[in-house]
């Protein structure tokens, strides 16, 4: 599993070489195609999901507290 | 040069206001845009309601009459530039929860859940009872549970596993945090810190995140570490103490007065990330990221327990073919170590057609404990024009169980044996051996292996001077058979949930840009003047708008205590008059020490014509009371019994939070003339917060309804009308109110209602300049009794749980600031603030008397 995880990551790393012109960057600069674009509704949604699954975070977020309940 | 992000928003705005420049617009925002890592904005502040239900969980043979757990949280975020290329963010937040939680896990036929002894006669309800029959179950040769049929006698095989509920009062967790960045043209450096404090478990952290741009800003490379420092220090259930086992926590357990025992253990997580995102195409991005958590101290739940089967292998199997076992709950041991990996993919694809954007999640995390866990998800965001976007999206998640994950044990000893000294012939008991045990062992569900599916919806409308309002639901289902390939935790453990969310969140780029606009266009801002001298912050309804189709959205809070010596009427008095006098015709065994609300609205006003204004104002609440025992008070009864139970637990701080009532208005302007002015509202208050909340069952007593004044709402519809005059000469201000609420029905559910109030107030304010003023007001306040009381279980233990004790007469004087933006990058947005000291006091019955109020809002006007 991890070892097609890094040949993806080099895979789309290699592919960035190709360039994209300034004025076709447009799209890209939508909102919606943002990588995160509800933050907070994001938060809410995995502090529940933190409170009812084992498996946490995968970012270097911290604080959330016990979830204890 | 102004940063890049700043100009991304702008262009937006010049977007909406100018479409014909679209194009134009858009390209000079990617021209500088390091497209990797865009931010909705760069100065925003955002408000957030959530609320989670768990669903009611399969007991089988018993229903269980406690409320399944359930989550209020409030969430407040806001994002500021310092300068050029600093940025600041602080987020603020809390979660209130009570509800019923699976403790353990045992064998349905050893009678883990039982009918309540209470309220016997209208729910069964279910308390934890982890140790049945005095521990003595039986079980045949392959040490499968029996089951005795009540009617036959005889005993069959039953293998159907169940929770075990316990329940929880109201508790609450806060977190503070902020962090700050640094933008360099093709780098950002971010740091941060903050806390969170819950009763049982304190949290501190900190962190470190970088990116760097490469390739024309196609590539970026982003990377972070974390630090947290957690302590545990939790009290255990006091119905379930009787029958934990403690040998094997001999270090952890502390005792305390009461017979009181508490579980303590610190923690220690270090966290760090690396990550790439590459643009792809001009419509399609994708992030990889991976990350490494060690974690190390006390990692297990103290709250949750493990069920062992002690099965003597000396014992012969009887005629029926029965073995003799032994049931004892041990709490769970979790090693203290965890090494936790992640590896994840997130890719954002642009659909042309629809202008939708298509959102892909995978995350593959493992861990040290055996756990490896999938998530798959995805998210379609489709924008539907004028503002309106609809996002529905799937969740998919699954987890193998942790090595040390079972139900219940199975240990092949005697839980304990008599031995006879071979020399003395003394007959002495002997406990089962704590090293025959494994060394860790965990019967939670989040710990098992099981798949968990979820989808939702959220709709999000955003006005075109940078105000957004979202509102978003989610169903989620948790069950064994939805882990890939079989294996999953047995259909006992199966629940769902639904999350839902409301959210508000208002630019502050681009309101500084709109008004910066709005007045080049020569529309002058007309209203800056009137709200830098308004009414001080702690009056509403003083004003409305004067223009078809304005708004405003403002954001409300207010803070007050209680504290100080018991009064009766405007007297102090001593604690035997407490105990003899303030409980009606009974003895007080305690009496209120301190009291505290904080309440947080969101004021939203909208002119549909220009003589009408309507509002809507929810509000959000939470509210701490701590009690102490009077001198001279009646022994406490047994805490056996409900009245002893109820008196032992005042010792603890009780809090409740969440969301509070509604207020719908109606405000118009009576009279409006040379600077002069009548307003009038019209409104009423809808019953959204809870009135019934219970304290949770303690010492296996019925604890019942928490003190009237920690509810959250009136429980009733109250109509609230306000009667406002304000008259403006030179730089003076001048404004006085009469307002009231009455209660439109007699009692709410829970059976009482609160007195009705009358106010009245009038103050006086000075402009010192255009946007500063300063302002004093006297309140008079005066509020009924409650009326009718609880019906059902409550217990009276203090003159807080009699309704003559509430309401009084009370004269306040405060002191306000005002400060108005007229101009620059914060146009339109006001400040006030305004303490009230209590001057009078002349409480109905006896009640502690008020510190003071501070109220503080802001408001925004375009």
């Amino acid at each position: 599993m991890r070892r097609y995880f890094y040949l993806y990551l080099c895979l789309f790393i290699l592919s960035g070489c190709s360039s994209i012109s300034p004025w076709e960057r447009g799209t890209l600069a939508k909102e919606h195609m943002s990588l995160e674009p509800s933050p907070m509704q994001n938060s809410l949604r995995s502090h529940q999901y933190g409170s009812r699954e084992a498996a946490s975070g995968g970012s270097a977020s911290s604080g959330g507290g016990c979830g204890c309940y | 040069m102004k940063p890049h992000r700043v100009e991304v928003h702008q262009a937006e705005v010049v977007v909406a206001a100018i479409k014909s420049t679209t194009l134009a617009a858009l390209t000079a925002a990617a021209l500088a845009l390091p497209l990797t890592t865009i931010y909705a904005s760069d100065e925003e502040t955002t408000f957030q309601y959530g609320n989670y239900q768990d669903g009611a969980r399969n007991l089988f043979t018993t229903q269980s009459g406690l409320k399944p757990i359930e989550v209020d949280s409030l969430q407040s975020s806001t994002k500021l530039k310092l300068a050029d290329r600093v940025r600041l963010a602080f987020n603020y937040s809390q979660d209130t929860w009570s509800g019923a939680t699976p403790i353990t896990t045992a064998p349905l036929a050893f009678g883990g859940n039982r009918a309540s002894p209470f309220r016997a006669s209208t729910i069964s309800g279910a308390s934890p009872y982890l140790q049945p029959n005095s521990g003595l179950v039986y079980v045949d040769a392959q040490h499968n549970p029996l089951q005795q049929n009540l009617d036959t006698g005889a005993y069959s095989k039953n293998t159907q596993l169940v929770h075990t509920l316990s329940s929880a009062s109201p508790e609450t967790r806060k977190q503070g945090d902020f962090r700050v960045g640094y933008d360099w043209d093709e780098a950002s450096l971010d740091v941060g810190a903050g806390t969170s404090a819950e009763n049982d478990y304190n949290s501190s952290f900190g962190n470190i995140a970088g990116r760097l741009d490469f390739n024309k800003k196609l590539t970026s490379v982003n990377f972070g570490s974390s630090y947290t420092s957690s302590n545990t220090e939790a009290m255990l259930d006091h119905d379930a103490v009787p029958y934990i086992e403690k040998s094997t926590f001999a270090t952890r357990v502390q005792s305390l007065a009461n017979g009181v025992k508490m579980v303590t253990g610190s923690r220690e997580d270090w966290a760090g990330n690396v990550g790439i995102t590459q643009v792809l195409n001009k419509s399609a991005l994708i992030e990889g990221n991976v990350s490494y958590t060690a974690s190390k101290g006390y990692m297990a739940n103290p709250y949750k327990v493990m069920e062992v089967l002690f099965i003597d292998p000396t014992q012969i199997i009887d005629t029926e073919g029965k073995l003799k076992a032994s049931m004892r709950a041990f709490l769970e041991q979790r090693p203290s170590e965890r090494n936790q990996w992640t590896e994840s993919l997130r890719y954002v694809q642009h659909i042309a057609p629809l202008d939708a954007a298509l959102h892909v999640d995978y995350r593959f995390f493992h861990d040290d404990w055996g756990i490896a866990a999938h998530t798959f998800s995805a998210d379609w965001i489709q924008p539907l024009g004028d503002g309106w976007s609809i996002t529905p999206r799937v969740r998919y998640y699954t987890q193998d169980s942790a090595d040390f994950y079972t139900p219940y044990l199975v240990s092949n000893q005697a839980a304990s044996k008599s031995v006879i000294d071979p020399i003395t012939q003394k007959i002495t008991s002997v406990k089962y051996d704590p090293k025959l045990l494994p060394k860790n062992y965990s019967s939670d569900y989040r710990l098992s292996g099981y798949g968990a599916l979820s989808g939702g919806l959220s709709v999000t409308k955003k006005f075109a001077k940078g105000i957004e309002l979202q509102a978003g639901a989610e169903y989620y289902t948790h069950a064994g058979g939805l882990k890939p390939g079989g294996g999953g935790e047995g259909n006992y453990a199966d629940f769902d949930g639904y999350l839902i969310n409301a959210a508000l969140k208002v630019d502050l780029s681009t309101l500084s840009l709109a008004n910066s606009m709005h007045s080049e266009h020569g529309e002058h801002n007309h209203h800056s003047h009137h709200h830098g001298t308004g009414a001080p912050a702690g009056v509403m309804f003083d004003h409305v708008l004067s223009q078809t189709g304005e708004t405003m959205i403002g954001y409300r809070y207010m803070y007050g205590n209680q504290a100080g010596m018991t009064q009766n009427g405007t007297n102090t008095v001593s604690d035997a008059t407490i105990v003899n006098r303030a409980c009606g015709g009974q003895q007080c065994y305690v009496t209120p020490h301190e009291m505290s609300m904080n309440m947080h609205m969101i004021e939203l006003m909208y002119a549909p014509t220009d003589w009408l204004t309507l509002m809507l104002m929810p509000q959000f609440m939470d509210m701490h009371m701590t009690m102490r025992p009077l001198d001279g008070a009646p022994k406490s009864p047994s805490m056996t019994t409900p009245l002893g139970a109820a008196i032992l637990h005042s010792a603890h701080e009780h809090t409740t939070g969440g969301m509070g009532d509604t207020g719908m208005y109606a405000l118009f302007n009576a009279f409006d003339k040379d600077n002069q002015k009548i307003t009038v509202s019209l409104g009423m208050s809808a019953p959204t917060g809870d009135s019934d909340i219970r304290l949770r069952n303690t010492h296996q007593q019925d604890l019942g309804y928490i003190h009237y004044g920690m509810q959250l709402g009136s429980g009733t519809w109250d109509f609230k009308p306000a009667v406002t005059y304000t008259n403006q000469i030179d730089d003076w201000s001048l404004g006085a109110q009469v307002n009231g609420t009455a209660r439109f029905e007699s009692s709410n559910k829970a059976g009482f209602a609160l007195g009705d109030i009358f106010q009245a107030t009038s103050w006086g304010s000075y402009g010192w300049t255009h946007w500063l003023s300063t302002s004093v007001r006297g309140v008079y306040t005066l509020q009924g009794e409650l009326k009718g009381a609880y019906r059902g279980v409550y217990h009276q233990i203090g003159a807080m749980d009699y309704t003559n004790n509430y309401g009084g007469q009370f004269v306040d004087i405060g002191f306000g600031i005002n400060a108005a933006m007229p101009s620059g990058k914060l146009q339109g947005n006001s400040l006030r603030v305004e303490w009230l000291q209590p001057v009078l006091d002349d409480v109905n019955g006896y009640q502690l008397p008020r510190e003071g109020a501070l109220s503080a809002t802001w408001s925004y006007m375009f």
